[in-house]
């Protein structure tokens, strides 16, 4: 019981003593910070050594030297291979011979290079273009005004979109088409025109342009990120709306994440007043 | 207390407030959640208590699972007649291994209704074993077994703890006595199929397209590293944030103070450290020309070395080894908060004038972004990290948006090699909306037309990047 | 060639090798991507002896030449050679030297949940401030980008609560019907904003960062980047 009371009281003082940051740096910070450092090294190589070293390499391969003695071959005797590298990477220690710790380095960059080859090929790449891969417009069987909220927005804004990079394509400053201004404006009329018919077609009848935008965003977004062209004209009108939809999914991820940053600062004052201070019960 | 209050006291204004306004909004959620909570319970009777007489499975097939590495053999069944999708009797099914036709059957797993395989992960390759299926009905009844029923059930049927189902009564509250269910044939028993022996693959037949793909990609970055390494020119673009890099370093060399270098707070077995580190010697470079100072406090050991020995062959090829110092990189800790506490602290104290963070950063990205920030510093960012993109964009004067964080050590690097690896990304980039394209115009079609056809192509473009 | 031209070969040869299992189910390619990871984190805890090395010389140094703030290196070194003892050796631990490293009522533990855990709890939670001030920043943004992604963040924040509904609910009581539908449709707003642009952009970023890596790995499988390596003299 005595024992909890002081560690309540020294997380709380550690506690003040890193929020006292937000005022400025101070002694009281610097003291909680070392405390952190030395202490959280000394957790992670006590923990690494338990569970990395001995529950993943003795473990296994003391038993293998053993049987090894006894003439057979165990299958984890290959783990001495990860103890020599280990010891390798320690050669760091001895200057003469240091650069031998670039072998194990290779190893481990080799692994990560690899692996995450094929992870990301297959994780990112290949899945998310098979899930892009919709029909851009669909035509449901009905749509209420209220549950279709969202797809008449999707609509509207899809019309709007397509009339802005119209306009950026046509008459923005880095714009290459090379037309005089009378013809340019004639086509953005028509275009106009159509984007309205769109519009008000699309406000009276059941249609779906959600996989268009999807389309739309993520190939403005890979244009975006295209490196062997500038991003002039056409391709610069693209990517622009491309980095509006980043803005967008920044934007989304941003918002979606102050709510669970405030929960734990609510945790936190939770823990003064109610374990340590008492004030709430 | 007291301390509390002064450091809101002391706080920004203007951020309190933001503050105090989502803490406020984020209470609301909370109220909002516990009222759903109360307010979602309401209770079902339970019918009377029967025990159903239930049509075995038919047609069990067994064969050697496909594409693996052995010990693994896959069953499947058409539904028993009484496990229909709606008011079906069955509840679960449960399989049945032995090494011969006729007797010798022990439990080897559990599916549950409407599933129509199941797979065995625990076979020896080369052996060869029969299959039956046993199909359980629903508890309907209030009746369930006591302790002193079940035990002895488990220690007839010890598969079931050895299967991780801790308590049979999940499958013998249907019956009183599971051991008579299964030789009385009170339950439905499937006809007994095998033999079968599992074995392994030597290639994956389902990764073809994976293969293909990854090919296909592979080939085009190669050859264009190739054809650059020919001597062919290559137009690359330019990159806002990379402009800035020789900008930062030149103005921290102005204002005689130091660079602060993050290379994100994960390991050399992830990619994103490895290109942080790969950075990290272009402007290494850089730094040495400049005769600026490099701090580089990192949070891994093999980071340290890594970013030492780099570092090292900078100034080295910079012509200035004399000034390089092993202390220009030093290692903090692997805890996470525990190393952004560090930093926080170098960087209030030393005052960089520039600081990068290139590499995977967690939530502590934003800490330091905004603790650098505050001191003024000009600050570069790149990652890969798709949910601390919008922080360092928000934070930082320049952001590598995941793919421009790869692309980076080659573009600084100006080898024609390097670049030509770029050149092959773009042909990944085309290829992969070529396909989109073309997929959404087949979906559009077989959408818009209704046409059995283009629905067929559709699925066919879907199904190669289904992996 | 011992320095430099090995390790690219080992560089080529693990990856290589490590691609090509992946298409490999048997026996002993299978696994060898877990494989790697479990080499990986043997090699790191011999790493750490650098590092830990490296944390001990820089605070000794600190206290011998009485740099500014030397005082809170013994803290640095304390804290870390109490808990390196007390993992190291289990002080405390109820099943002696066998039990589990971090057992209940052990000295690792105590530290652990009364230091270890408020300092890590607090830092995480300075996130609150700093995701103010963030915001605070975006919002006086004057570019279309920061105002696109503003009032995305502001409609997802909004979204995310019940105060949309609340706020509804107020101008319907007061008569207002159209404030009150247009807040009502908030949550619908937010869907949207998940489901559909927000996905768009999620796509094109995770399919660039895909091709960055596959660039980036064969960079590395074929020796044409070999920073990492470093300097071709001692």
């Amino acid at each position: 019981m005595d024992s909890n009371i002081v560690g309540v009281w020294i997380a709380a003082f550690l506690t003040l003593g890193i929020m006292s940051f937000l005022y400025k740096d101070n002694p009281w910070y610097k003291f909680s910070e070392a405390i952190f450092v030395g202490l959280s090294a000394g957790y992670w190589f006590a923990s690494l050594f338990w569970q990395s070293l001995h529950a993943k390499f003795w473990t296994n391969w003391s038993p293998a030297v053993q049987s090894l003695f006894q003439g057979q071959f165990d299958y984890n005797l290959l783990y001495t291979g990860a103890g020599i590298l280990g010891l390798m990477m320690l050669l760091r220690l001895v200057p003469p011979i240091g650069w031998i710790s670039r072998w194990p380095l290779s190893v481990v960059v080799g692994g990560t290079a690899g692996l995450y080859l094929i992870n990301y090929l297959v994780s990112n790449a290949i899945r998310q273009i098979g899930s892009t891969i919709q029909p851009a417009v669909t035509f449901p069987e009905s749509i209420g005004w209220v549950q279709s909220g969202g797809v008449i927005i999707g609509n509207v804004l899809v019309f709007a979109v397509l009339l802005v990079s119209l306009g950026f394509i046509l008459f923005g400053r880095s714009s290459t088409i090379d037309l005089p201004t009378p013809t340019k404006l004639f086509f953005f009329l028509i275009a106009l025109v159509a984007c309205g018919l769109g519009t008000f077609y699309s406000l009276s009848m059941p249609l779906n342009l959600t996989g268009l935008i999807i389309f739309m965003g993520v190939f403005c977004g890979l244009i975006y990120f295209f490196f062997s062209k500038e991003h002039t004209g056409f391709f610069g009108g693209a990517a622009t709306v491309g980095t509006w939809f980043l803005m967008v999914t920044f934007g989304a991820s941003f918002g979606y994440t102050v709510m669970s940053r405030m929960s734990l600062l609510i945790g936190r004052i939770d823990f003064l007043l109610v374990e340590w201070l008492k004030v709430v019960k | 207390m007291c301390g509390l209050f002064c450091v809101w006291k002391m706080l920004k204004l203007k951020v309190a407030i933001f503050t105090l306004l989502f803490l406020l909004l984020s209470c609301f959620s909370a109220v909002a959640q516990t009222e759903e909570e109360i307010s979602d319970t309401t209770a079902s009777e339970e019918p009377s208590y029967r025990i159903p007489k239930l049509a075995p499975v038919t047609n069990l097939e067994v064969q050697d699972s496909p594409d693996d590495a052995g010990g693994e053999i896959e069953l499947t069944w058409k539904l028993s007649a009484d496990d229909t999708e709606d008011n079906g009797l069955v509840s679960k099914y449960v399989i049945l291994r032995s090494q011969n036709r006729t007797s010798d059957f022990h439990i080897v797993g559990v599916a549950n209704h409407q599933d129509t395989s199941y797979i065995d992960k625990g076979t020896q390759d080369g052996t060869e074993y029969y299959y039956k299926v046993v199909t359980f009905p629903k508890y309907e009844g209030e009746v369930r077994l006591t302790r002193e029923e079940i035990d002895p059930l488990m220690d007839e049927f010890p598969e079931f703890t050895e299967l991780g189902i801790k308590d049979v009564s999940m499958l013998a509250e249907y019956d009183r006595n599971l051991a008579a269910a299964f030789i009385d044939e009170i339950l439905g028993i499937s006809a007994v199929a095998g033999p079968v022996k599992s074995s392994a693959q030597w290639f994956n037949s389902k990764d073809l397209d994976t293969f293909i793909i990854g090919l296909v990609i592979c080939t085009s970055v190669v050859i264009f590293i190739g054809l650059a390494r020919g001597g062919r020119k290559l137009f690359l673009r330019r990159i806002g944030g990379l402009q800035a890099i020789e900008n930062a370093i030149g103005r921290a060399t102005e204002m005689g103070k130091s660079i602060l270098f993050i290379p994100g707070i994960q390991d050399m077995d992830d990619v994103q450290t490895v290109a942080g580190i790969t950075i990290l010697g272009r402007i290494a470079k850089t730094i040495a020309e400049y005769d600026t100072k490099i701090n580089m406090p990192v949070s891994r050991s093999i980071v340290m070395t890594t970013a030492r020995e780099t570092i090292k062959e900078a100034y080295l090829s910079a012509g200035r080894p004399d000034a390089y110092s092993d202390d220009m990189v030093h290692y903090i800790t692997d805890e996470q908060f525990g190393y952004v506490a560090a930093v926080d602290g170098i960087m209030v104290r030393e005052k960089p004038a520039t600081c990068f963070y290139l590499g995977a950063f967690f939530a502590e990205s934003l800490i330091m972004a905004e603790t650098g920030n505050s001191i003024g510093a000009i600050q570069i960012a790149g990652t890969a990290m798709p949910a601390q993109l919008p922080f360092f964009v928000a934070a930082c004067d320049y952001t590598l948006i995941g793919e421009e964080l790869f692309a980076a050590s080659a573009y600084l690097s100006g080898e024609p090699k390097q670049l030509g690896s770029l050149k092959g990304q773009d042909v990944g980039k085309v290829i992969a909306m070529v396909f989109i394209i073309v997929g959404t115009a087949f979906a559009t079609l077989a959408a818009v037309t209704g046409s059995e056809t283009f629905l067929e192509i559709t699925n066919m473009i879907k199904s190669w990047f289904s992996a | 060639m011992w320095r430099r031209t090995v390790p690219i070969m080992i560089t080529f040869f693990v990856g290589t090798v490590l691609v090509v299992a992946e298409f490999i189910p048997h026996k002993p390619f299978g696994n060898l991507g877990e494989d790697f990871s479990l080499y990986f984190d043997i090699i790191a805890v011999f790493a750490f002896i650098l590092g830990g090395g490296n944390l001990c010389r820089v605070h000794f140094s600190k206290i011998y030449r009485g740099k500014t703030d030397w005082q809170f290196s013994i803290v640095t070194l304390l804290g870390f050679f109490v808990m390196l003892a007390a993992g190291l050796f289990k002080i405390g631990n109820p099943m002696g030297i066998q039990g589990d490293v971090t057992a209940a009522g052990s000295l690792f533990a105590d530290l652990y949940d009364s230091i270890f855990t408020p300092l890590q709890g607090t830092m995480y939670a300075l996130l609150a401030f700093f995701v103010a001030s963030a915001s605070y920043r975006a919002f006086r943004a004057k570019n279309i980008d920061a105002s696109i992604l503003l009032i995305a963040a502001f409609v997802i924040l909004l979204g995310r609560t019940p105060a949309p509904s609340l706020i509804a609910d107020f101008f319907a009581g007061a008569g207002i019907g159209f404030m009150a539908t247009a807040f009502n449709f908030v949550p619908t707003l937010t869907d949207w904003i998940m489901d559909v642009p927000n996905l768009a952009g999620q796509r094109a970023i995770l399919i660039g960062i895909a091709l960055g890596v596959i660039s980036m790995a064969l960079r590395l499988i074929l020796g044409v980047e070999r920073t990492y390596l470093g300097a071709d003299s001692k």
